[in-house]
């Protein structure tokens, strides 16, 4: 391999998906131009997987210098973390792309499909940007854009007062966030004296403890938005549900991942852990964020945003990880915080595979059926057996059920709290084993939901006529669902491939590292367990008998409608009773007319599920904001020798402060 | 000599499964003073079974002929995770308990939708009941493990019942009592026994495991009833090998091997006589009271991590 090849390869796949793509959409409204732009996608994918793969498994990264041609230093550089959240989003936004393909020509027109491929390809730019940034102006460019992008794709689906009310709020968050990220850059510019990441690490060390501390809050909160942790997850259940169904696969299974880069770039790379008090800050935020994710997402039975929900709670995962490494860290434990690092990371990856491979079934659901709604389905898997294979997988995974990918990296979390015993500080030796009964729970919760969302969608009778009349969906569709299938699969039966070099990725990022014998010991006992498994499935062919269809047992009724059957609301009932405390379930019944309350000529029922974060935590902020604002009003007179008054005023005390405070 | 002695664990979890089933109907009918059927009638319904054909509903997708096969295959490869007769399983040296429970787990995730595939109200109910109970029951069960695997040193099952083989049997500490009476909580509500699931009823209403497997016939239903036989069964073993191994053959020799054999069938004899005597004298909770008996139980094991703390200096 010619050295430089892959330096061009890479600054190729920028050019091609930030002005090829859009240039021939713009150029062109034909089948065929679209038909190049997402070949070209796909090619840039495809070749931005194989620069990423160099980068991590051999560690052979570069550095590309873009200073001379832009206004402020504008670097790019592929070292073994951003090659490993490079590969994530090669890897995901390649099945997404061919899923597309057939998605956006038929939900929409001519003019609508050439803008969103243009915006696709750019968001993917942003996205590659962001992880590759290597200095802090090219990494706020890619932040920047990528909210913007999003926010334009959401709203090129459609246009409503609640839409675009869902999208400001999304926008609102995500610019608090960024100015929390933007802070805690800055806050190193005194002792770095550059924004380039290198110096920046290099100063690291040399930052007083108390900036340091808000360096690691800004940064825990600026990412925290993006990622949605609870509570700063308001904008998530709100936008990722109204997105196209591909690009909620993206968001949900990319950009947040995003949030997971940029926090592990601060907190273990710049800062090489945080104060003693970090480690439990992020657990406990962790395990918020995933009890109460799914505990929602089990209420829900709206497809998407029980996804998004879940996105909250395998957020929460991904932070109970990170917290433990941190706690690690803070006790001189710098194999264990590898392992537990590495569960993040692998999580991290796991959890892109299958969330869009969820996203992109609800999105074939909705293709197939016009709805989301888990009440109106049921009956799919006979209907769309290639679907519902490729989404049962996927619920699989999710759960973190063994052969499938997610149980890997929530072995290696589990075992990484295991390890907590051994510490000799009294606190975490008792807290962090006892987070595997937290974690257990979150997973037990987790199948519940999953038992639900398969078995009401795609198992039973189909509860509507759209439902009973549902055809499987194109080719393209089904290949990129069994893509990302086929992935998480293959990690989940030889999850060897991603843990070796993951290790060394981690002894980067933790100095004094080895690696974890319990890496070793998953990527053996896994495949010898799939072969008991499945030599023991195999055996039961033995004992096949003739089948015979009769109609299921109707308790001697002639016979069965599909409305006997459990509903989504009905399966959750009893979760949603024992945990009646989460979710204050407010409900309203009217009875008409009220002055025979035992002869009702009619009742009606309504029960809302109140989502407290509102109306506790952000209604006082935004009213002492707005509160503020209107004091400060005062200022503004709109008299123009007021404001010049203020500049001498402002000049002044410059001026006194230049000559006397200095 | 070894592995020979390993398979032959896998094989007495296995086909020793339903004869544990056997022995419980009999001493519980011994209780009610009825006659009672042999112990052996077990592997008359399984064989019954297994001659019929398989009714599948029309609704049914392959989920449904293909969810017992899973559970099947599972509980299959969790025996050869427990030790019987001596400190080693085939699986038990790399794979730790974190993997047993959560292949338990596949297999009832597999069953659960199984039950829902039918298209009737009682596998659905059966099967929202079975999610309550089991997403409740998780924590407690890997909480009384992790605190005997903190005592013990070791993550692994074959590691964890080796350290206590080496104990003294009077120097049992609190953690073992706790952790204990956490995890038979739990096993009486992962295998459906009294007072969280009645195995024998007949009336839907109350059902469910039951109401899950209502729809499976012949060899589909043999194969559930003979995997919740053998989970049942690697379950009541786990107990055995983690908190009475004494015993066990620590050196290979027939004898060893013989003895250690003999007294498993004893101790797994006077655990279903006390199994059998709990589920004869209470009744079946009710649904939402199961919340509680988890809730204790997880409590307890949470208590059993916090002691391991005391029990180490």
């Amino acid at each position: 391999m010619q050295p430089g090849s892959t330096e061009l390869a890479f600054v190729s796949v920028l050019i091609v998906l930030g002005l090829v793509v859009p240039l021939v959409l713009a150029a062109s409204r034909t089948k065929g131009a679209r038909t190049l732009a997402v070949a070209l996608i796909l090619v840039s994918c495809l070749a931005g997987c194989f620069v990423a793969a160099l980068g991590f498994w051999r560690g052979s990264g570069f550095l590309l210098t873009f200073s001379g041609v832009t206004p402020f230093p504008f670097s790019l550089t592929i070292d073994r973390l951003s090659a490993f959240f490079l590969l994530l989003i090669c890897t995901v936004a390649a099945p997404v792309a061919i899923f597309a393909f057939t998605y956006f020509d038929h939900h929409y027109g001519e003019q609508r499909r050439n803008w969103m491929w243009a915006f696709f390809s750019l968001f993917l730019l942003s996205m590659i940007v962001v992880v590759a940034a290597s200095s802090g102006f090219a990494f706020l460019v890619g932040w920047e854009l990528m909210t913007l992008l999003s926010a334009g794709l959401i709203l090129m689906e459609g246009d409503s007062a609640e839409r675009r009310h869902n999208v400001l709020i999304y926008l609102l968050m995500m610019h608090a966030g960024a100015a929390a990220v933007v802070a805690s850059f800055f806050l190193f510019l005194p002792y770095s004296h550059s924004l380039d990441f290198g110096a920046i690490r290099a100063a690291g060390a040399l930052v007083p403890a108390g900036i340091r501390i808000l360096i690691f809050l800004l940064a825990f909160v600026g990412f925290g938005t993006k990622a949605g942790i609870i509570p700063l997850h308001l904008w998530l259940p709100r936008a990722h549900p109204i997105a196209p169904s591909p690009v909620s696969a993206l968001m949900s299974g990319v950009m947040l991942k995003t949030a997971v880069y940029g926090f592990v770039r601060f907190t273990f790379y710049f800062l090489a852990g945080g104060p003693w008090w970090s480690g439990y800050l992020v657990l406990l935020v962790g395990a918020v964020s995933g009890l109460l994710g799914v505990l929602y997402a089990i209420a829900e039975h709206d497809l998407k945003r029980l996804l998004a929900y879940h996105s909250v709670e395998n957020i929460g995962i991904i932070y109970l990880g990170l917290g433990t490494s941190l706690l690690f860290l803070a006790h001189h434990a710098p194999i264990w915080a590898a392992l537990a690092l590495i569960a993040a990371l692998l999580h991290t990856f796991n959890h892109a595979l299958f969330k869009s491979l969820l996203f992109l079934g609800a999105g074939s659901i909705s293709h197939a059926t016009h709805t989301v709604d888990l009440e109106e389905l049921g009956g799919l898997q006979r209907r769309m057996p290639v679907t519902g294979t490729a989404f049962l997988i996927a619920c699989c995974s999710i759960v973190g059920l063994p052969l499938f990918n997610g149980f890997i990296s929530e072995w290696l979390t589990f075992r990484s709290f295991l390890a907590g015993s051994i510490l000799t500080n009294t606190k975490a030796q008792i807290i962090l084993p006892l987070m595997v009964g937290i974690l257990a729970l979150i997973g037990g919760l987790a199948a519940a939901c999953f038992v639900k969302v398969f078995g009401v969608a795609f198992l039973g009778r189909p509860r509507s006529a759209e439902a009973e009349q549902a055809i499987e969906v194109p080719v393209p569709m089904r290949v990129g669902m069994a893509a990302l299938a086929a992935a998480c699969l293959l990690i989940g039966i030889l999850p060897g491939l991603l843990l070796r070099p993951l290790a060394s990725l981690c002894q980067v990022l933790i100095p004094g590292a080895g690696v974890p014998k319990e890496i070793l010991m998953i990527a053996r006992i896994i495949p010898w367990t799939a072969a008991v498994v499945l030599g023991a499935m195999a055996l039961t062919a033995l004992f096949k008998r003739a089948q015979k269809k009769v109609p299921t047992w109707a308790c001697g009724l002639p016979q069965l409608t599909s409305r006997m059957q459990y509903t989504s609301t009905a399966f959750s009932k009893p979760i949603r009773f024992v945990f009646s405390a989460v979710y204050r379930p407010d409900r309203k019944i009217d009875r008409l007319p009220a002055d025979q309350p035992y002869f009702p000529a009619s009742i009606s029922y309504r029960s809302a599920r109140t989502t407290s974060y509102e109306k506790t935590l952000y209604r006082p902020f935004v009213d002492f904001i707005v509160a503020a604002a209107h004091r400060l009003r005062r200022l503004q007179t709109g008299n123009i020798q007021v404001y010049l008054l203020y500049i001498f005023l402002t000049l002044v005390s410059l001026l006194v402060y230049l000559r006397f405070v200095r | 000599m070894k592995i020979a002695i390993n398979l032959l664990q896998a094989l007495i979890l296995i086909l020793g499964a339903p004869l544990l089933r056997g022995i419980i109907g009999r001493i519980k009918a011994w209780i009610q003073r009825r006659q009672g059927a042999s112990i052996w009638s077990p592997y008359a319904d399984l064989v019954k079974l297994f001659r019929k054909e398989d009714l599948v509903p029309p609704s049914a997708s392959w989920v449904f002929r293909f969810a017992p096969r899973v559970l099947f295959g599972t509980a299959v490869c969790v025996a050869a995770f427990v030790p019987v007769v001596q400190p080693s399983a085939l699986l038990a040296s790399r794979g730790d308990f974190f993997l047993l429970a959560y292949l338990l787990a596949l297999g009832r995730f597999f069953l659960s939708l199984g039950g829902m595939d039918g298209g009737s109200a009682l596998g659905g109910m059966g099967a929202s009941r079975e999610a309550l109970i089991s997403s409740l029951a998780e924590a407690p069960f890997l909480l009384g493990l992790v605190a005997v695997a903190i005592l013990a040193g070791h993550a692994d099952i074959a590691g964890m019942v080796a350290w206590t083989l080496r104990q003294n049997i009077f120097n049992i500490s609190a953690v073992h009592i706790l952790a204990f009476t956490s995890l038979a909580m739990v096993v009486i509500a992962e295998t459906g026994r009294m007072p969280v699931d009645n195995p024998t009823t007949h009336l839907e209403l109350t059902m469910i495991h039951e109401a899950m497997v209502l729809e499976y016939s012949g060899p589909s239903l043999a194969l559930v009833e003979s995997a919740s036989a053998i989970k049942f069964h690697t379950m009541v073993a786990l107990l055995i090998a983690l908190f009475a191994p004494w015993g066990m053959a620590t050196s290979v020799s027939v004898w060893s091997i013989a003895a250690a054999l003999l007294l498993y069938f004893l101790k797994a004899a006077v655990l279903m006589g006390l199994l059998a005597v709990v589920e004869s004298g209470v009744a079946k909770l009710r649904m939402y009271l199961v919340p509680d008996f988890l809730g204790v139980a997880s409590a307890v094991s949470a208590l059993a991590v916090i002691f391991t703390m005391l029990a180490k200096r």
